[in-house]
């Protein structure tokens, strides 16, 4: 009994002594802590589909060219210069910087076409489409790559310019091996990477999985010191260390109490009002490229009219989404394509609705519907003009309309797109539209829409569009509609298959864009899908500890602020 | 004899049982909707790229092929690739294993020690108030829901007071630390597990204190305790000395199987507390639809059940010689 | 699997045939009990907080009748677009979007009752399930999924302790009597064991009851429940996802305490029946 009890007390004392240890033990180093919201997948980077993982592999791996923060124009990485296009011959000629990898050895023409080749031989998902379309990688000397094209493509400037490239030296012996397997690009997929050999300003030093990983500052990457695009590059900071939080409320205390210097990944709303409170905090919004919008089937009753899609539009409140249901925290959408890519968004669509009150909203519908041909029992608007509950609304052909549903992802996986169903659900009803929204488990409702085609409508989303506006053509092609294939809707118009199909072949970005405008036109006027709204990025930092973060598109989470980011100097320290 | 071919017998049948868990599993995952390629919604990855993952994943086989194959998998020991990972599937769950293995059986001996304190005084005071008081606070501790519990705890102790860490199980300041040794780290595992501790055994103390009580209270009625009392020892001795050990043996019973389960038991506990165990990796991989690796997680605990079932079987026959095979 | 189905009408048959003195033993036991269990002050604070929650799971109709704003799951108050505290609009307050607290928490008893019940039933009369998961495989996530996955997972616990217990019980004098005397299998088991059995098997039920409903809560939470329910789990998970569980107490608290106390009830009637059923039971404790 006593023995237990000195136990006991023994045990209190060592807590209270790590208490105190803890305590004292306040970090004063230069390292970034970084919070994350899952662990990242792999540091291999033919793996790394996932976010998280391409937070840490896209400071260690680079590509030839990046985007400039602001304008979103080309700007030479590993390139030195902007690639010169021979339009006679079909070639374009990138020269490269004088870069090292970080276990010292020169990054040449050789490794870019190495890395170019790897993806071509192996098929390399999510990459291989990038590189298809290309002929030939000639290399003239050790600074200078020529690509020969097969055939004039579009995506040759935003697809593969954009690849990170990896080293010969690294690589080589992992794809020889790979190839004598049965799989060879599943080898090659689930090849473990410990050491990553990059070009970036951050080198791999530990990763304790499921705890923390650290990245040291490299001391052979070729900005360092350098202006590049009017920014001084560093990096400032010797340390980055990412921890795994497996919540995000617990990741936002961790900010408030100073465990972590910045939190990787968007913030809720409902943060906002305490986290704006707190003095040592900063919010960062940014816009983001994304969509988030409502599809119907086109292949059968009642959404094959594009009259009542038309009417749809005009109920759907963007304004009461944006304002009420994302809480100020992002902005409604008429295009596809976000009004952010500046270079591709047509800005002349129509708005259906947009200003109107609820009541001219369903007036212009009723309206709309009223000249289709569509009937009621009591129609939503009375003879003088004013608003009544309304009761079976009956097909042109004179069948009553039967009830459908608006699939929407549960609210656990996103609120927004889950109540926006809901929302929309009563404007429908309105109308006299037996609408009924129903949130399905996620991957159920993709096996419903993508797979096998059996749904009325669906709320979806993409959250990480990339600025290329190829996928346009991916979600509304004819030949996409397929079981799992991008054209979910499945709208089939031949004119917009030919414009689309010119878009991806049209090498002169203007001609292009005139192209993707057009695309978008249709697409605003035949409505397979609504555009919704598109949600903010908000992201924290504190403040007392590191300054300079560069604001982009997607928010601060980029390789800029990476290399700009300095620790703030306290005065006295 | 008997009891030979009883666990002969039991050996067999768990076989069998894992035969057909091991099935079960194997249809429900591929029946659940959804697979790991269709969550990626990324429009810019084209409909090759898709046939290219599953093929490499080996799911364009048809579903027999890919059952032989798990078959073989799990027969040889290696469980296969995880999609997610892109590792050996074992690899990560002996990686997780002992931090789970780490975590549970110390709150599980720390609440059982704590319920046998409590109980034996409990039982002593049969019908004093301490004695009610001791038996609605067990309850209502065991009956806490544990991630509500855990995140009030995290707010309280974690961040209000700041006396313990927010979540994880290491700091990186302490691991990166060129000259931080052994002792150093060691100390900083324990002091993150404070708070997870802390809220398992406040949730599993109580089940502990009511077995002990009523395991007290019987053996309280047995003989030899009256014969200990009639040669005039004191009652303390008797209570410690006497009654309680033999009380504690359901306890022990009760820890061998709580250790069995709590294997999975963690799910909520190291998700809320972003402890990298066993239990975390099984949400995860079914929430990603990682077949490889949340079979493999199933399977393994299964097995642990499973031969714990067995052997506490075995074990009650051994406490309750009314029992015969 | 035809065991369970085939056990069930057998007792009842027994009964039909010796009508008169086995209702009267029965009639009897249950009152005994009940006065045992009167006494019982646990028993007693178990019963009245499982009347309420009963209550709480019938009223759970009545808020969308008053008006449909006050859906649990549908309902969104017009004029409301962010969490705020309990009103006399909203006596709890409303959630994020502006659905009513009180309303959910009213249909979270509801499930609770169900999935609680329900899986407990079915892991006892576990060959009925069969035929459900044939009915309701392939149909994405359901309630009904959730409870089966929770009785399919826990039906070898209950298992293991009758077959120990009849074990246990086969060879006590009693039935060697009743073996002696010529009595066959059937008759044993359904006359001297099964009477015997019963009050664990009761017991268990209480258990499983608690542990379903946990269950159910746990994997709400983790995202695994039904989407198109509002369980207590689900509230919660509701409260944590959306970046309020440190903000809204009033949202936070009410789901959590409801779980406790419905199984602290659950707990308490099943401790008190325990101590009216046979004392010896008692060992039988609550599993982690």
């Amino acid at each position: 009994m006593i023995s237990r009890c000195r136990w006991l007390s023994h045990l209190c004392l060592l807590f209270t002594v790590m208490a105190i240890m803890a305590c004292h033990e306040e970090s004063r180093s230069n390292a970034l802590k970084i919070g994350l919201a899952e662990e990242p997948r792999t540091l291999n980077i033919w793996l790394a589909s996932d976010a998280n993982s391409r937070k840490v592999l896209s400071l260690i791996y680079q590509p030839l060219y990046i985007y400039d923060p602001d304008t979103l124009d080309l700007v030479p990485w590993l390139a030195e210069s902007m690639p010169m296009f021979d339009e006679q011959n079909l070639t374009y000629t990138v020269r490269l910087r004088k870069a090292k990898w970080s276990d010292g050895t020169p990054f040449t023409s050789l490794d870019v076409a190495f890395t170019g080749r790897l993806i071509q031989s192996f098929k390399v998902p999510r990459y291989s489409s990038k590189w298809k379309f290309i002929k030939q990688i000639e290399t003239p000397d050790l600074h200078t790559v020529v690509f020969h094209l097969k055939k004039p493509m579009a995506s040759f400037l935003t697809g593969t310019l954009f690849t990170p490239m990896v080293q010969e030296k690294e690589w080589a012996s992992v794809a020889e091996k790979a190839k004598t397997t049965e799989k060879p690009v599943a080898a090659l997929l689930n090849h473990r990477v410990h050491h990553p050999v990059g070009t970036g300003p951050f080198t791999l030093e530990q990763w304790q999985r499921g705890a923390f990983l650290h990245l040291k500052k490299s001391s052979y990457f070729f900005g360092t010191g350098k202006t590049i695009n009017g920014r001084i590059l560093g990096p400032y900071v010797d340390d980055l260390v990412y921890t795994v939080f497996g919540t995000s409320d617990v990741a936002v205390l961790a900010l408030k109490k100073g465990s972590i210097d910045m939190f990787w990944w968007p913030i809720q709303p409902g943060y906002l009002a305490d986290l704006s409170r707190q003095a040592d905090i900063r919010l960062f919004t940014n816009e983001k490229s994304a969509l988030y919008f409502i599809g119907f089937n086109l292949r059968h009753a009642p959404f094959d009219d594009p009259a009542l899609r038309r009417a749809v539009a005009y109920l759907i409140d963007k304004d009461f989404i944006v304002s009420r249901i994302l809480q100020g925290q992002g902005t409604k959408m008429f295009s596809v394509v976000p009004a952010e890519n500046r270079f591709w968004y047509a800005s002349d669509l129509p708005r259906y609705g947009d200003g109107l009150s609820r009541e001219n909203r369903l007036k212009t519908a009723y309206r709309l519907l009223s000249e289709a041909g569509y009937t009621w029992t009591v129609p939503p608007v009375d003879a003088d003009g004013d608003i009544q509950p309304a009761k079976a609304i009956r097909l042109p052909t004179g069948q009553t309309m039967n009830r459908f549903t608006i699939l929407t992802p549960p609210a656990d996986y996103d609120p927004h797109r889950a109540i926006s169903g809901l929302m929309i659900q009563e404007w429908l009803r309105d109308l006299g539209l037996p609408a009924y929204a129903r949130p399905m488990a996620f991957s159920s409702l993709l096996q419903q829409v993508k797979g096998n085609h059996d749904f009325d409508a669906f709320i979806l989303g993409y959250g990480r569009l990339r600025l290329d506006p190829g996928y346009v053509r991916n979600l509304f092609h004819s030949s996409n509609d397929k079981s799992r294939g991008w054209n979910m809707s499945g709208y089939h118009n031949p004119a917009f298959d030919r414009v689309a199909d010119r878009s991806v072949t049209e090498m002169d970005p203007g001609k292009r864009q005139v192209l993707v405008k057009e695309m978008q036109k249709m697409i605003a006027r035949d409505l397979p899908y609504i555009p919704l709204y598109k949600p903010s990025v908000v992201e924290a930092v504190r403040k007392d500890r590191f300054d300079g973060w560069v604001e982009m598109l997607e928010g601060i989470g980029n390789i800029w602020s990476m290399c700009q980011v300095k620790p703030v100097k306290h005065d006295g320290a | 004899m008997a009891l030979r071919r009883f666990v002969l017998r039991r050996l067999v049948e768990i076989a069998v049982i894992f035969f057909v868990i091991m099935t079960v599993l194997f249809i429900l995952f591929r029946l659940a909707p959804g697979d790991p390629v269709s969550r990626m919604v990324d429009p810019s990855m084209t409909p090759e790229d898709a046939r290219l993952l599953m093929e490499s994943m080996g799911l364009d086989q048809p579903l027999w092929t890919q059952y032989i194959y798990y078959l073989k998998n799990v027969v040889t020991g290696n469980m296969g690739v995880s999609f997610h990972y892109g590792e050996p599937v074992i690899g990560i769950l002996m990686d997780r294993l002992p931090n789970t293995i780490l975590l549970f059986t110390t709150s599980i001996i720390l609440s059982a020690l704590l319920g046998v304190f409590l109980g034996k005084i409990a039982a002593w005071r049969r019908g004093e108030r301490i004695d009610t008081l001791m038996t609605i606070g067990a309850l209502f501790c065991h009956t806490l829901f544990l991630p509500w519990l855990a995140l009030i705890m995290i707010w309280f102790f974690g961040y209000r007071v700041g006396w313990f860490p927010i979540t994880g199980m290491i700091s990186p300041e302490v691991w990166i630390h060129p000259d931080a040794g052994f002792m150093a780290k060691a100390l900083d595992v324990l002091y993150h597990m404070v708070l997870p501790l802390m809220t398992l055994v406040l949730i599993h103390f109580g089940s502990y204190l009511l077995v002990m009580r009523s395991s007290m209270l019987d053996t309280l009625k047995d003989d030899y305790i009256i014969t200990a009392r009639a040669k005039g020892l004191d009652e303390k001795t008797i209570r410690d000395h006497h009654a309680a050990p033999n009380a504690a043996l359901p306890v022990v019973t009760s820890v061998g199987l709580s250790l069995a389960f709590s294997i999975n038991g963690g799910a909520l506990t190291e998700t809320v507390f972003t402890w990298p165990g066993i239990g975390r990796e099984l949400v995860f991989s079914v929430s990603h639809s990682d077949y490889p690796l949340a079979q493999a997680a199933f399977l393994l605990i299964a097995i642990v059940v499973l031969v714990a079932n067995l052997v506490v079987d075995v074990l009650y026959a051994y406490l309750d010689p009314r029992i015969r095979y | 699997m035809g065991h369970p189905s085939s056990l069930s009408p057998t007792p009842k048959n027994t009964h039909s045939i010796s009508a008169g003195k086995q209702r009267h033993h029965w009639v009897e036991r249950f009152l005994d009990g009940w006065a045992v269990y009167r006494k019982n002050t646990i028993g007693r604070i178990g019963m009245a907080l499982l009347g309420i929650f009963a209550l709480m799971a019938l009223a759970s109709f009545v808020p969308q009748m008053v008006d449909p704003m006050y859906h649990p799951m549908t309902g969104v108050d017009p004029e409301i677009s962010h969490s705020t505290g309990p009103s006399m609009r909203h006596w709890l307050g409303t959630d994020f979007i502006g659905r009513d607290i009180f309303s959910q928490l009213l249909a979270g008893a509801r499930i609770a009752f169900m999935v609680g019940i329900s899986s407990a039933l079915i892991s006892i009369l576990f060959g009925t399930t069969i035929g459900m998961v044939a009915g309701y495989a392939g149909k994405g996530t359901d309630i009904w999924v959730i409870v089966l996955m929770i009785a399919l997972f826990r039906w070898p616990g209950v298992a293991r302790v009758i077959r120990s217990q009849t074990l246990s019980l086969k060879h006590r004098p009693f039935i060697e009597a009743a073996r002696v005397a010529g009595a066959s299998h059937g008759r044993i088991i359904f006359r001297h064991i099964l009477p015997n059995v019963m009050p664990l098997a009761l017991l268990y039920m209480t258990f499983r009851v608690t542990s379903a409903i946990i269950i159910e809560a746990a994997l709400a939470f983790l995202g695994f429940g039904d989407p198109g329910s509002v369980s207590w789990g689900m509230m919660l998970q509701w409260v944590w996802k959306t970046g309020h569980m440190f903000q809204a107490p009033y949202w936070l608290l009410p789901p959590g305490i409801c779980i406790s106390l419905i199984t602290m009830a659950f707990y308490m009637a099943g401790r008190a029946m325990d101590d009216v059923l046979d004392p010896r039971l008692r060992k039988e404790e609550i599993k982690p």
